[in-house]
Formats: structure tokens, C-alpha cells, sequence
């Protein structure tokens, strides 16, 4: 990765991830929410997080977005259909868009003017925070919610149209979706959105043809992340940006039979850059052959810890659930990996 | 006609996955493996690691007539050795990318190696135009370079004819081109769908494509091997497959293929021609079914034989009397045992199939 290793001094790097999951759907859980799921209590996403702490409830734009070129995805999908923002509530879920996911019917249609159509909106939104008070429904809450979105939506649906980018802009991050979704990452993140997650795992998954997905693969991320990473710089935003590249786990060290790699969790590594995080620095490390971690091992809440702490999150603070029990940011006073901070 | 179930003579293994072979005489192999090239003595069966690339060794050849033998590997490379000696003579960077496959024309004057790095070309991750020739003929002699052939990257499969009159070349895309060895005029070109995935699911890009061809004996018919569409290109289960092709025709057509029925599911990867006994062999990774190596007649089409080697297979020779088969390939990569140390898992393999 060429590029990136010319900017290196804005990355962090944890070589040392050693976490339980082995498998997708448990190992996204995990390094999503930050903890192992604890049922029937659902722990909320990174992003609804952030979104919650930092984000504007009332802004029209996003303030948690997913990117993602595809509408399915194995074990993904069955995450993808899960409660992302769990106990904070439908608010703070993300609008999904890219790819297949291209927002539908985003466009007030002509035949409405824009009076009867705010008029609709007033009653539908009188009626239905009437339902929802009287018999105090969270489900006409999530409802509420969800057209509070569409509203905001309908209004910056600009902001998703990739063909109003410019185009030096979209040449420089390369054509395929994940590149376009990251440069639209960038333009949410200067529009208003606070998280922004561009999915890309899934050709990652290389059970078979590692050199065959490889050769691809490698060059676009290493494209994009040098591309992100230094248009933050240039545009003053980087110092307020956390940028975040990581998967659920590891892939082993060696090859299958199928010319691929498996899951490992044992030893893998991330990067992150930006916001609160000090570059040019290499956390922890492995054995000569990447079989296991031989120095300073980081567990997923270790790592929620210092995403949190880089944001300005306060890690250690308890959410306020009413009737749940008590449930911390980070769960058993995990503390940030100080010498990745700034503050540190 | 080979027997349905060639019966195993011999069997050893190399350090690492063994991706190429050629004979370099009668009972001695030349192995192109993960870690470099070795001289293989089948009767002994012992080894002996001549050089190395700096990375895997994609493919090796010999050429007795000029002394010497030669390998290609992932760091785009074309290495010649002497023969008698071992010694390395040439080495010429040939590509900036892989060389994923290399072949010598059957008169032994020319070499042909392929490359391409397939790179995201548009959203749905169509492939960009190559960035260096995809297609090398080198003169076997000098090295000189003699042709530099257009293609789209990435080609992984090239195959000269038994006149060493042309030479085909086949990409990540079903691609096939065939041009005059001579001038480089291109004389044939189609493409098959059949062997090229696009992820519906989890992988939005292409994956797969021909990854070996021969011509047949009289070098009317071009074969094709690799694996079946799959809607998971993670899954490695498409079926195994081969095609034949008519490549004379005005517009070129498909002859036949695996019929239905006489394939599991597999990424395909090494074919050979017996020409004598009229037969050829498929040879690669068993994914699901009961061969990952199977024998077909040249005439029909139809399945002879077939062998569950129970590793993944990366050519397939046969001896010069059509009485042996050699299988080679790799197992996965094993874990390293409590000492640090890691077993062979590259594997040789002698059948008899008079």
C-alpha cells in the first residue's frame, strides 16, 4: 500500500487486535457495539453512539448514514436486518444508501405542491404524536422517527446524488462503489452527517482466490484511504474527523486449499487517523509469522475505549435506561490505549 | 482408454504448495512451488530446490533443446537455468504485475507469459483497460522480446499450439484471444460467460475466469478449464467445468463441455492432452462431489475416469508412453505444530493409467 505508507505519520496502527468472534454475524456484534450481545437487552451500534453524543437530533441531514453496495450479504444481512440503534431508541438508526440501496421516492412528486404536501405532513405528524402519546406506543414512536428522517431526507437528497460531485473528486478515489462511497462519505461528513459507515467487507471474505481478490482490492483501499485522509487534511478537518479502517477480525496467516484465507481472530490488525488519535504510532505486535499476539493485546473494549476517548466520549459513563440495568459505554472499565491518543 | 479409477503408484510431498510442473526428462519433474523452484526425481522420490523467485513461482518449462529450463513467478519475472548445471543464465522483468501463467511453444523457440492486475474500472467494478502489454512472446533462445500482445487484465491462462503456429491467451472475464505466434496478428477472439462470477451477494466484482487452455492434437479445438458462475464468489462452489471451442470458425463456437452430470463443484485449474489414448484431463480443487481430477475423451466429451486426490491440483502431466499420470498441487497450509514447525503440504503423485 504504497500511499498510505507515504502518510503514515497520520496512521495509528493496533497490531495486536485479539478478540472471541470468529464468525461474521458475532464478530460484527462485537466490534460494532463495542460488547458481546447480553439478550434481550440490545446494545446500540458505534455509530448510533456517536450520532446520539455528537449529532444533531434536529439537523435534516443524516447524522448516521451507512454506505453499503450490497443488499445482501450472508451473515451481514441478517445483521444488516437487526436493531442497529438499540436501547437509544429508531432515532438514531442509520439511512442506509449506495449501491442497490439507492434512496426511493426521495422526490416530492410534482403533482403535490409543496403547501399540500406540508399540510399532509402536519396532520400525518398531529395525528400520529397524538397516537403516540396517548397510548404511549414506542412504536408509533419509531414510526415518527422514521418520517422525521424521510422529511429531512426529502430535503438534503442532493447530498446523496453521486453525479453532483465533482468530478476531479470522484476520479481521484477510482470508480468502484467503495471508492465512490467513501468520497460521498466525505461530502456527508462536510454537510452535516457526524458518522458515516462505508461497507466493504464482504469481498474481503477470501475463503478462495486471495491473489485473484487481492490484487484489486488492495490497490483501491489503498487509494482511498490516502485520497480520504489527506482531502480531511486539506479541507481543516481532520483534527475533527476520526477515520476508522478495521473488520471483525483477522484473516489467518496462512493459505486453504482454496488458495484463501480463513478467519482468525488470534492476531489481526486496524488503523485509525484524525480526530484525537496521534499518527505514526504502532501499537503491539506478533510473533515473526502472525500466528498470535506477542505484546500488548487489545480486546474490543479496549479499542471502544480509545474511540470513544478520541471523540471526546466520555467511555466509563453509565446509560440512562429507566427500568434496564446498568449498562456502561464501555463494560468493565476498560481504559483507552493512551499512547494512540493525543491526550495521552 | 484409462482405467475409471487410475490406481496410485507413488506419492511424497514438497515443502510448499507445488502451483506448476514440467518434465525435464524422463522420471525427473521440475516443480514451481510457493517458496521456489525444485528438481523432483519421481522414482527416488526426493527433491532438490534449485532458486527462487521473490514470490511464488507461477509456472516452469523446459527447454532441452536450447539447455535450459525455465520458471515465472508472481514478482513478473521469466528466470532461465542451465540445464546441466542448475546455474541461473537470464533473467528478464518481464511484467510489472504477476506473471500468472507461462508457456513454451512446443518447437521450444518461444515463450509466452501473462499478466494483468484487474483493477475496478467502473461502479460495478468492471475491469480498467490494461496498463502494461498483457500478453510477452519472448524468443526462447535470447530472450528477446518478440511480441507484446493486448488483452484484459487480468490473463491467467496462455496455451501455444501443438504447430507453435498460435498462441491463445484467456482473462478473468471468459476472454479468450488467439493471435499468429509469429506476427502477433490477432486471428481469433470471443468470450465465454461461464467460467466469471460477479457477486450478487457480498462481492460486488468479477471473479474467477479460464485459468488453463490446450489445443487439442490437431489444434482445430481450443480447451478451457475453470469453474461454473456462482452466486457467492466466496464459496468457491461453482461447478467444474471445461469447454471446448471450435477457434477456426468464422465466429467461434462452443463444441461441447462438461456434460451434466460428470462434474462436482470446484475451481478447475490444470488441464493436459493424452494424445495417443485420446483423452484429456481436468485437474483442481474438490469443493463438493467425488473427483477434483477427471479424465475425458476427446472424441465425445464424455467422462473415462476420475481421482478424489484429496488436495487441490495444479497440473497434470502424463508420461511420454500415455502409461503414467502426474498429479501435483498443494494441501492448505497447515498451522505450526508446538516446536515452530511447519509440515509439508506440497504433493507429487504417480498414477497408472495404461
Amino acid at each position: 500500500m504504497p500511499q498510505c505508507a507515504g502518510i503514515l505519520d497520520k496512521f495509528a496502527i493496533i497490531r495486536s487486535m485479539k478478540t472471541e468472534p470468529t464468525e461474521h454475524f458475532q464478530g460484527i456484534d462485537v466490534l460494532t457495539r463495542g460488547d458481546a450481545p447480553r439478550p434481550p437487552f440490545t446494545r446500540p451500534i458505534l455509530g448510533s453512539v456517536v450520532a446520539q453524543q455528537l449529532g444533531q437530533l434536529d439537523s435534516p441531514v443524516p447524522q448516521f448514514v451507512l454506505l453499503d453496495p450490497c443488499p445482501e450479504g450472508n451473515e451481514f444481512k441478517s445483521f444488516k436486518a437487526g436493531n442497529w440503534a438499540g436501547w437509544l431508541g429508531a432515532e438514531y438508526g442509520p439511512v442506509r444508501a449506495g449501491g442497490a440501496y439507492a434512496i426511493p421516492d426521495i422526490l416530492r412528486p410534482e403533482s403535490i405542491s409543496e403547501v399540500d404536501h406540508a399540510d399532509r405532513e402536519a396532520l400525518r405528524a398531529f395525528l400520529s404524536r397524538k397516537f403516540e402519546n396517548d397510548q404511549k406506543s414506542a412504536a408509533a414512536a419509531g414510526y415518527n422517527a422514521a418520517f422525521a428522517r424521510v422529511k429531512g431526507l426529502m430535503s438534503c437528497a442532493p447530498l446523496f446524488d453521486l453525479d453532483r460531485l465533482p468530478e476531479d473528486d470522484r476520479r481521484r478515489y477510482g470508480p468502484g462503489a467503495f471508492a465512490q462511497h467513501a468520497l460521498l462519505a466525505r461530502h456527508l461528513i462536510e454537510n452535516g452527517s457526524t458518522f458515516v459507515m462505508v461497507a466493504n467487507g464482504m469481498p474481503w471474505d477470501n475463503h478462495v482466490f486471495q491473489h485473484e481478490m487481492h490484487q484489486m482490492l488492495v490497490p483501491e483501499l489503498d487509494n482511498v484511504l490516502a485520497q480520504l485522509i489527506n482531502d480531511l487534511e486539506d479541507r481543516g478537518m481532520l483534527d475533527d474527523t476520526l477515520v476508522i479502517a478495521m473488520g471483525e477480525f483477522g484473516r489467518t496467516p496462512w493459505l486453504n486449499e482454496a488458495r484463501g484465507r480463513d478467519h482468525f481472530a488470534k492476531a489481526w490488525s486496524l488503523a485509525m487517523a484524525g480526530s484525537g488519535i496521534r499518527g505514526g504510532v504502532v501499537h503491539g505486535g506478533t510473533d515473526e509469522r502472525g500466528f498470535d499476539v506477542t505484546s500488548d493485546p487489545v480486546d474490543n473494549r479496549q479499542l471502544f475505549a480509545t474511540i470513544f476517548t478520541a471523540l471526546g466520549i466520555d467511555p466509563t459513563a453509565e446509560y440512562d435506561l429507566g427500568d434496564l440495568p446498568t449498562f456502561h459505554r464501555v463494560e468493565g472499565g476498560a481504559e483507552p490505549l493512551m499512547s494512540l491518543l493525543k491526550t495521552g | 482408454m484409462p482405467p475409471a479409477s487410475p490406481n496410485r503408484l507413488t506419492d511424497f510431498k514438497l515443502p510448499t504448495a507445488v502451483l506448476a510442473a514440467a518434465w525435464l526428462g524422463e522420471g525427473e519433474l521440475l516443480a514451481g512451488c510457493m517458496d521456489g523452484v525444485y528438481r523432483v526425481d519421481l522414482a527416488a522420490a526426493s527433491h532438490r530446490k534449485i532458486g527462487s523467485h521473490a514470490s511464488y513461482v507461477s509456472s516452469v518449462a523446459a527447454v532441452p533443446r536450447h539447455g535450459q529450463y525455465l520458471s515465472a513467478g508472481y514478482d513478473g519475472r521469466l528466470q532461465w537455468y542451465d540445464l546441466a548445471s542448475d546455474q541461473p543464465t537470464r533473467s528478464l522483468d518481464l511484467h510489472r504485475f504477476w506473471s500468472w501463467d507461462m508457456a513454451v511453444s512446443p518447437d521450444q523457440s518461444l515463450v509466452a507469459s501473462v499478466t494483468g492486475q484487474y483493477l475496478a474500472g467502473g461502479y460495478k467494478y468492471e475491469p480498467a483497460p490494461e496498463r502494461e502489454p498483457s500478453v510477452r512472446v519472448v524468443a526462447a533462445d535470447t530472450g528477446e522480446i518478440l511480441l507484446s500482445l493486448p488483452h484484459v487484465p487480468s490473463v491467467q491462462a496462455v496455451a501455444f499450439s501443438h504447430d507453435s503456429q498460435f498462441v491463445a491467451a484467456g482473462n478473468l472475464m471468459g476472454e479468450v484471444r488467439i493471435w499468429n505466434a509469429r506476427t502477433g496478428e490477432q486471428v481469433a477472439g470471443w468470450t465465454t460467460p461461464d467460467f466469471t462470477s460477479w457477486g450478487i451477494i457480498k462481492s460486488h466484482c468479477y471473479l474467477g475466469g479460464i485459468f488453463a487452455l490446450r489445443f487439442t492434437p490437431d489444434d482445430s479445438g481450443l480447451l478451457m478449464c475453470g469453474m461454473g458462475p456462482m452466486h457467492d464468489p466466496m464459496a468457491g462452489n461453482g461447478r467444474q467445468l471445461w469447454q471446448r471451442w471450435d477457434w477456426r470458425a468464422d465466429a467461434a463456437a462452443k463444441i461441447d463441455e462438461t456434460h451434466e452430470g460428470e462434474s462436482g463443484e470446484g475451481l478447475m485449474e490444470a488441464l493436459a492432452v493424452e494424445p495417443q489414448a485420446g483423452f484429456f484431463a481436468m485437474g483442481g480443487r474438490l469443493r463438493g462431489g467425488n473427483l477434483n481430477v477427471g479424465l475425458y475423451g476427446l472424441a465425445d466429451g464424455g467422462k473415462l475416469g476420475s481421482v478424489k486426490s484429496g488436495y487441490r491440483v495444479t497440473e497434470i502431466l502424463f508420461s511420454t508412453d500415455g502409461s503414467r499420470m502426474i498429479l501435483v498441487g498443494g494441501q492448505g497450509q497447515p498451522d505450526q505444530d508446538a516446536e515452530g514447525r511447519i509440515a509439508d503440504f506440497g504433493r507429487v503423485e504417480v498414477y497408472d493409467i495404461a
